[in-house]
């Protein structure tokens, strides 16, 4: 049977062929694409790792910045509360002050008309007295205008006098 | 729905048609001889010959280049000079394929001058030699295709032939030879890889019916004989101590190895049984699927002189068999080439196991 008895011819090419072929793959085929892709296969394993990572970090980065978020608005809340308070504080004080000054002011006025009105009273009673005195001083003159009743004053002034002392 | 329809009832005119022609210009072209001999026909077109037969020509070939190493040295003529029984002299020597009757049928034999045939060192680049460079040239085109563009375009995505390549190298890569041989798979996988190409491509190649295809490359013995060889060679040559341990002085208890050494004898039949069930395995498969194709293929002219009725109901079936097994010869391209480097990584990993572990050989038989 020929197809069973191995052809000289056929087998010596084959050898060569293969040997050819097996050489030059050796040298420019299989090690640079095995190595190429096993390094890639690396890389994109790495590279799904590194984005996983990635993305639990800015899920973590994210709720951080969510905590920060909510306590930054806390915080401006009480800030803002705070706020509202020291103003009504401060006006409550401004109001306080004011009052007091006013009723200083008040105060003083009172004061400073009452000496007014004692100074004005004193001067008052002065005058009423000047003027009573000269009133009554034309009233005396007319009435000593004899010899007798001026005596009669004297002597009672003079009476005076000496209940007095 | 009708387009359907019309499309089966064309292809049925013309698959009736086509034999009855055919059939007539074989006949009228044999000189009215019209007896086909099928197995004449199998075996032509499953043998190896000297020029590349074209469709639809029986008597046109390719002509190839015929290397002779004779009594009187080298001779290098086309093989269109021998063609048809024509006998060429060249220098001094008279050269003609032997005829039907010859120990030597098919084959270029030299005329020595008292009449006897002489078969010289044939080196010829017959179809098979030819169909395998091709494939050799293809294999390289590919791979160094593939080595280039991880040069220059490292770390991108490998898209198109680079791809589909890609996802062959990474099957057998990462799939056979790593699994099987770890740490040494490196080592190895260059020789490996080279198999399953040359293997696939071979394959395929074969399968195409017109010129660059068409010859039965890995179905001829010569061919798997090399490349067992080759797998042989590595697995013992590369075979480190344990493994020569195993053979010479195996695991057994005293009695099957002293004073008779039975499993030493049986561990060394073992070596030379793997590579020839590698070759056969190979050939057996490849000539099959080959074969059932011509069959089926010649049935309808061996039906043919039974009428037209008969002839275009075996060729409806016919040609849906043969398409259906040339169908089936693809996928078993594929597997054979897989098996082969999956068999020749089992065999080699045999050779570098270091620590003892009982693995019993796998037979695998198809």
């Amino acid at each position: 049977m020929e197809l069973f008895t191995p052809d000289f011819g056929l087998i010596f090419w084959m050898f060569v062929a293969f040997a050819v072929l097996f050489l030059i793959l050796y040298k420019w085929g299989w090690p640079v694409i095995l190595k190429s892709m096993e390094s890639r296969a690396d890389l994109i394993d790495k590279g799904v790792e590194y984005a996983q990572s990635a993305k639990e970090q800015m899920e973590k980065a994210r709720e951080q910045s969510e905590k920060y978020m909510a306590e930054a608005r806390a915080k401006q809340a009480d800030m803002l509360r705070e706020a509202d308070k020291i103003k009504t504080q401060i006006i409550e004080e401004a109001r306080k002050s004011a009052q007091v000054e006013a009723q200083k002011v008040m105060d003083a006025a009172r004061v400073s008309i009452e000496q007014e009105r004692k100074e004005a009273q004193l001067q008052f009673r002065n005058e009423v007295s000047s003027f009573a005195l000269d009133i009554a001083a034309k009233v005396v003159r007319k009435q000593l205008s004899d010899e007798k009743a001026q005596a009669h004053l004297v002597n009672t002034l003079l009476d005076e006098m000496e209940t007095k002392n | 729905m009708i387009k359907k329809h019309l499309l089966a009832l064309i292809a049925l005119v013309v698959t009736l048609a086509y034999p009855s022609c055919a059939f007539a210009s074989a006949s009228e072209s044999d000189g009215g001889e019209s007896k086909i001999n099928p197995k004449e026909i199998i075996f032509e077109h499953l043998g190896d010959a000297y020029g590349w037969e074209v469709p639809f020509n029986h008597h046109k070939r390719i002509p190839l280049p015929v290397i002779l190493i004779g009594k009187d040295g080298f001779h290098c003529f086309m093989s269109s000079k021998v063609e048809h029984g024509k006998t060429y002299t060249d220098g001094g020597a008279m050269f003609k394929i032997a005829g039907k009757d010859s120990e030597y049928k098919g084959k270029i034999v030299e005329i020595l001058p008292d009449g006897t045939e002489y078969r010289p060192w044939d080196i010829s680049i017959t179809k098979n030699v030819c169909a395998l460079f091709i494939a050799v040239i293809l294999v390289i085109w590919s791979v160094v295709a593939v080595a280039r563009w991880h040069k220059t375009m490292n770390y991108k995505a490998p898209r198109k032939m680079v791809g589909a390549l890609e996802a062959l190298i990474d099957f057998i890569y990462n799939g056979v030879i790593k699994p099987t041989l770890g740490a040494k798979a490196m080592k190895f996988a260059p020789y490996l890889l080279t198999v399953f190409f040359l293997i696939l491509y071979l394959n395929l190649l074969g399968l195409i019916v017109v010129f660059p295809g068409g010859a039965n490359v890995t179905g001829n013995i010569a061919v798997t004989l090399v490349l067992s060889i080759f797998t042989f060679l590595i697995t013992n040559l590369m075979g480190n101590k344990h493994y020569w341990k195993e053979i010479l002085w195996p695991d057994v208890p005293l009695w099957l190895k002293f004073p008779l050494p039975i499993m030493p004898v049986i561990e060394l039949f073992g070596i030379f049984t793997k590579p020839a069930a590698l070759t056969v395995r190979l050939f057996a498969n490849m000539l099959g699927g080959h074969m059932i194709v011509i069959v089926l293929t010649l049935l309808i002219f061996i039906f043919a002189a039974m009428g037209p009725v008969v002839t275009g109901a075996t060729t409806v079936v016919s040609m849906a068999f043969s398409i259906f097994m040339l169908i089936i010869d693809v996928l078993v391209s594929f597997i054979q080439a897989y098996v082969f480097t999956m068999l020749s990584t089992l065999f080699i990993s045999f050779g570098q196991e270091e620590h003892h572990e009982h693995e019993h050989e796998k037979t695998v038989t198809q």
